[in-house]
């Protein structure tokens, strides 16, 4: 285990590496793997983030802020919960489970069919023509799905004020009061790097799957649980952090 | 000069039957290597290590590699050569590594001890730049053909050509027509390889192998899943392209003449088609030499091996 968290560093190493020392072979993987990914993604991304937005804090939220009649403070919260977390997470599941399970599933079967040994003979580096345009088009879908969470998730939010019959105008005044750049900045960051640790692992468990087609499911299986795990330890981190380093964005404003 | 390759083949053949030579050669080498550790010696028994000789520089040579994974033991202070010029076999049972020494002399493993040679250079040694140039010397058919799944059978046999000459399209598809109507697949050149069958997989990773030309061709059992016809044109077809190659090399006066190494387990194809055998077994060569000398060894384990049949030292275990 612990092994292979190194060579996954040493992977994210070569591949960096790889991405910045000429040639550039790999734009048109990079586009095609952009594309495909995107054309995974959109839709369980949209359905996901919505249903999400509307109903875990949307809806659970506007039950408890009831309570304290203070369901106008729903557009703060959101800022906090969708922003920060939620449309993120939401974001990075659905790549991850989607784009990432299709990339371990597709150089698993390379792998196993010899395509990659033959590749590296006839003078490819699998890393600059392979990971490396996988690697960036993740990072950069990562980040751009992430606005995209966002909005559909903050219409689940309005969805859940409207549902509960209240006026729309606090939930936006709160919404801008509270949100900040830092917010939108830091988020956007934080999933590129998730579509980072996403293509690393799925790569990097793709290219060493072995023992046939039943070697490739279980290696679909083990990059999504590592991602998930790299993904929720990255995030904490990340979160204590952007938390340490701009006290701001802490306090709430009404 | 079809006939000089001929006699040249018959030269190796000559310096076999100048003398008694199997036995003298037997006599005078080292003291017999112990066994791998953890082996005991009943279980090397049958390795003679005996390597008569080719008269050739070794264009491979594998000294004392040691390859293990995990805690099955592959290679166990193998010392193999493949000597320029000729059709080389890799004879033996299943499961023995032959692969794995394929991988090894193209820097895809790399040995956990002990060396690789190619062509007297150090394979585990080179930096990465050096291995990339190395590797342009071989061509390679995988065991089950490596075919790019997402190029048509063309463009899996133009790859080489377009990643590594600057050959306009015309000549590129001049060459590999002229390949793919070599194994019969000059039809099939807009298929798919997950459209074909195992055979043709084979036959077109065949010819994506030859297209550059290479000083080293290393075939990984080109016969299994072909049918006993195809098997005897194909073994038929590598000893032609071996001589065109031989042919040309020596007329552009290259500095390494081409070298063919092929692993089977069919023993009729290396009685026809082989220079030199390689006996291989738990790890290590058993008896190596000239075609003729390994055909008449009186090596139990060699003569088991090489009429195929059941009564022997090896057996299913
Ligand atoms: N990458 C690898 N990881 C782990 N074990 C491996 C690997 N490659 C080969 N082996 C093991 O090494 C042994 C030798 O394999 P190899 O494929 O070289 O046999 P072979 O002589 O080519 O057999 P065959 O004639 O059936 O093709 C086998 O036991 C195999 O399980
Ligand atoms: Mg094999």
């Amino acid at each position: 285990m612990l092994e292979e968290v190194g060579n996954m560093m040493l992977l994210t190493g070569r591949t960096l590496v790889s991405a910045v020392r000429p040639p550039y072979p790999y734009g048109s993987e990079f586009v095609g793997q952009f594309l495909f990914a995107m054309r995974l993604c959109w839709f369980p991304l949209l359905v996901s983030t919505i249903a999400f937005g509307y109903e875990a804090p949307g809806l659970q939220a506007a039950n408890f802020l009831v309570l304290f009649g203070a369901l106008d403070r729903l557009g703060g919260f959101f800022v906090l919960a969708s922003i920060r977390e939620f449309a993120p997470f939401v974001d990075a599941i659905v790549l991850a489970g989607v784009a990432g399970t299709a990339i371990t599933a597709d150089l698993g079967a390379r792998k196993i069919r010899e395509e990659l040994d033959a590749l590296e003979v006839l003078g490819v580096d699998p890393i600059k023509n392979l990971v490396v345009p996988r690697f960036l088009a993740l990072m950069l879908l990562t980040g751009l799905f992430d606005i995209y969470a966002l909005i559909f998730g903050v219409f689940g939010g309005i969805l859940a004020t409207v549902v509960n019959h209240a006026p729309l105008g606090p939930f936006f005044a709160t919404f801008f009061n509270n949100a900040e750049t830092t917010d939108l900045w830091g988020s956007v960051v934080k999933t590129t790097l998730f579509g980072a640790i996403i293509a690393i692992v799925c790569c990097y468990k793709g290219m060493t799957a072995s023992g046939g087609a039943e070697g490739v499911g279980r290696a679909v299986n083990q990059a999504v649980v590592i991602a998930f795990l790299g993904i929720f330890a990255f995030n904490y981190a990340f979160t204590q952090t952007l938390l340490a380093t701009h006290p701001d964005i802490t306090t709430i404003i009404k | 000069m079809r006939d000089d390759a001929h006699s040249q083949r018959g030269d190796v053949k000559r310096t076999d039957g100048k003398a008694v030579s199997r036995v003298s050669v037997v006599d005078e080498s080292p003291p017999r290597p112990g066994p791998p550790e953890g082996a005991a010696d009943e279980e090397y028994r049958w390795h003679s290590y005996a390597v008569h000789p080719s008269g050739r520089p070794d264009a491979v040579r594998f000294v004392d590699t040691y390859k293990s994974f995990g805690r099955s033991h592959v290679l166990r202070g193998l010392n193999m050569a493949l000597p320029e010029g000729m059709v080389s076999m890799i004879l033996g049972p299943s499961g023995t590594g032959k692969s794995v020494c394929i991988k090894h002399m193209v820097g895809l493993l790399y040995p956990d001890s002990g060396d690789v040679l190619v062509h007297g250079r150090s394979v585990p040694d080179m930096p990465d730049d050096e291995l990339f140039e190395m590797r342009k010397k071989f061509g390679l058919l995988f065991q089950d053909g490596a075919l790019f799944g997402s190029m048509n059978l063309f463009d899996n046999v133009a790859f080489p050509l377009r990643q590594h000459t600057e050959k306009g399209d015309d000549e590129i598809e001049e060459i590999v027509m002229r390949r793919l109507n070599e194994v019969g697949l000059g039809d099939s050149r807009t298929r798919m390889p997950n459209e074909l069958s195992g055979g043709m997989r084979k036959r077109a990773g065949f010819a994506r192998a030859l297209v550059l030309e290479p000083d080293i061709l290393l075939f990984d059992e080109p016969d299994s899943g072909l049918d006993p016809v195809r098997t005897a044109l194909l073994g038929e077809l590598i000893l032609e392209i071996h001589r065109e190659m031989i042919e040309e090399a020596k007329r552009k006066q290259r500095e390494h003449l081409p070298t063919f190494c092929v692993v089977t387990h069919d023993i009729m194809s290396a009685r026809r088609v082989a220079d030199y055998i390689n006996v291989l077994w738990k790890g290590r060569i058993v008896e190596a030499g000239p075609a003729e000398e390994m055909l008449g060894s009186e090596n139990p384990f060699i003569r088991q091996f090489l009429s195929g049949e059941s009564q022997g030292p090896l057996t299913m275990d």
